[in-house]
């Protein structure tokens, strides 16, 4: 095999002919993937540390850093066709992170009828957007960010209140009344049926956070204040008794069996990790064989939901999570490649190993998961549609 | 723990192939991790698939037992639940399946798993070990808690053979020396002298087949 050198295009970048090296970027990067050189004083971007969460592209005051996601352009475009597809002067957008779906948007809010914008962290989206937003005859502005504390990039949801506090008072100024923009905040958490906990401590094992606690005798508590909602014990509780809010077992097995029934054969169903996957705001429709199911995080992905796939259709399940090193958790998606690969292995009993894969993304080379995808498109075009023996 | 693996599928589809109406019962109780209604789902999920893939039609319930071996417990849970069930496949120990079946006579109550041994899980490395040989006699008391029966590939009961190096057995080289082992554990507890008593052989009558409660 010959080696290739490619460039992958990176999904952020600064020019250094704009940039003044105020130091704004600096000090707001949660990765320090922005520095400063010590010996010319020049700031640059380390794009092997960046995770894509946007804070110095929407915070630069000489416009010297430019991203792939959800920039000005892409997020003007999307706000003047979302406008007339879901007819509403209301826009509400949430943080990926936290976003519960649209009934509990609808609750949170108090709204029925929204714009719905939903991005990888809120703290990314530039002042102008809402300026925009205002100037298209948006009238009610509404946010969900996370609980400060669970930011996936740490410092997001932070900036976030900071800059709506900002805005809130120059529209007051401009004559727009008292808190034209409203933010709320929502994180999610898991859920425990006590009644089903057999207490065994495996949630106690898995949690990277030390909020599943177990005394004995007794069944399984958890400390809602230190869990983050990866999901990971969820996946792992062998007595079914554990869900996460918003991603419940039944809320994903009905999205899986929808998808199914409208997709095309040779039928791939993708599960994305929101944070290793953005999917592009304007983006070309999927291919009609091709679904994709964005998680909070790897480790909510389910063995028994990937099986479910594969009994109402699917042809291929294909897995995208960020490298350890990438993961917005304590290092979890290492758990579920682990148990994937030993499912696999049961799958190939059955012969059907191939079309299982997991592969690592991230952000930074978008390029990167469409290679993954379109090779594994191929392998399963090659095997086609699951046969009866 | 008693640490099982499951059976390979090829295996298992041939005990229920003849069968339609299948129970797979689980058993929460000693096994690492707990093979309860997770894995009786799992398991229900993969036979499934391959049924499909080879047109066959398979009827899975589910359900699980704290404890497979208490043959009062496992008759209050599975009893009212056996109409029109045709074949068991059992997640539990061998224990685990022959209370089944000695509850159930008429049916046939398949293992879904091997048993293997009494043993304790490595869990960073999801490595199961044999850590006790059920000898009747336990002298975990004078050997620092280590098993020279279990972890001793000779089985020796008094102090190592001489053929240890660098800590492993000379029989089986990735495998620990139990007297390296007793020996460390010994002397951070300051009771090397543990070592110059000698331990009786073992009556091997005490493993028995039976006991009293």
């Amino acid at each position: 095999m010959s080696e290739q050198i490619t460039v992958e295009r990176a999904a952020v970048t600064l020019d250094e002919d704009y940039c003044s090296n105020c130091s704004t970027c600096t000090s707001l990067c949660p990765f320090e993937a922005v520095r400063r050189d010590p010996d010319t004083g020049q700031t640059f971007l380390d794009i092997e540390k960046c995770q894509v969460c946007g804070l110095c592209y929407s915070t630069c005051p000489a416009k010297a850093i430019d991203t792939l996601y959800y920039d000005v352009d892409s997020l003007t475009r999307y706000l003047e066709k979302a406008k007339q597809e879901y007819d509403s002067d209301i826009l509400v957008i949430v943080c990926k992170g936290s976003a519960p779906d649209f009934a509990g948007v609808e609750k949170l809010f108090g709204v029925e009828k929204f714009i719905p914008l939903s991005v990888p962290c809120v703290g990314r989206v530039p002042e102008e957007i809402f300026l925009k937003a205002l100037a298209m005859g948006i009238n009610g502005m509404y946010v969900l960010a996370c609980d400060t504390d669970y930011c996936r990039f740490e410092r997001g949801s932070a900036v976030t209140s900071r800059k709506i506090k900002g805005l809130n008072l120059l529209l007051e100024q401009l004559g727009y009344g008292k808190e034209s923009i409203t933010l709320k905040r929502h994180s999610l958490k898991v859920k425990a049926d006590t009644d089903l906990c057999i207490s065994c401590g495996n949630c106690v094992f898995y949690c990277p956070y030390d909020a599943a606690k177990l005394e004995s005798p007794g069944v399984v508590s958890f400390d809602l204040a230190a869990c983050r909602g990866c999901g990971l014990c969820v996946a792992m509780c062998p007595a079914i008794a554990l869900d996460l809010e918003n991603w419940e077992s039944e809320r994903i097995s009905a999205l899986i069996s929808r998808l199914s029934s409208e997709m095309q054969s040779p039928k791939i169903l993708v599960f994305r990790c929101q944070w290793a996957v953005f999917p592009p705001l304007n983006g070309e429709e999927p291919p009609p064989n091709i679904r994709f199911i964005d998680i909070p995080c790897a480790s909510r992905v389910d063995i028994s939901h990937i099986l479910e796939a594969f009994q109402q259709g699917i042809d291929g399940v294909l897995i995208a999570a960020c490298s350890e090193e990438d993961c917005k958790q304590e290092r979890v998606s290492g758990k579920t490649q682990h148990s994937v690969a030993l499912l696999k292995d049961k799958l190939s009993q059955l012969g059907l190993q191939d079309r299982l894969h997991f592969c690592t993304a991230a952000p930074r080379y978008p390029e990167e998961f469409d290679k993954e995808l379109k090779q594994f498109s191929q392998k399963i075009e090659a095997v086609g549609a699951k046969e009866v023996k | 723990m008693i640490v099982t693996t499951q059976k390979s599928l090829d295996e298992i589809l041939d005990f229920i192939s003849p069968y339609k109406n299948i129970f797979i019962v689980g058993c929460d109780g000693c096994t690492q991790p707990p093979r309860g209604l997770k894995e009786a789902k799992i398991l229900s999920q993969l036979l499934e698939l391959a049924g499909q893939l080879r047109n066959k039609g398979f009827k899975f319930k589910t359900a699980t037992v704290a404890k497979q071996c208490d043959l009062y417990l496992a008759a209050s849970i599975l009893k009212p639940q056996m109409e029109s069930v045709e074949a068991v496949l059992c997640l539990a120990c061998g224990i685990g399946v022959q209370e089944l079946a000695q509850l159930f006579p008429e049916i046939p109550v398949f293992p879904a798993q091997n048993t293997h041994f009494m043993g304790a899980e490595e869990r960073e490395e999801g490595i199961l070990e044999k850590r006790c040989a059920g000898c009747g006699e336990c002298l975990l008391a004078v050997t620092g808690g280590i098993c020279p029966v279990v972890r001793c590939t000779k089985g020796l009961l008094s102090g190592a053979c001489g053929g240890s190096k660098d800590g492993k057995c000379e029989l089986s080289p990735e495998k620990d020396c139990g007297w390296v082992l007793i020996y460390e554990r010994l002397k951070k507890q300051g009771k090397l002298e543990l070592l110059k008593e000698l331990n009786p052989p073992r009556d091997y009558q005490l493993s028995g087949w039976r006991v009293t409660t």
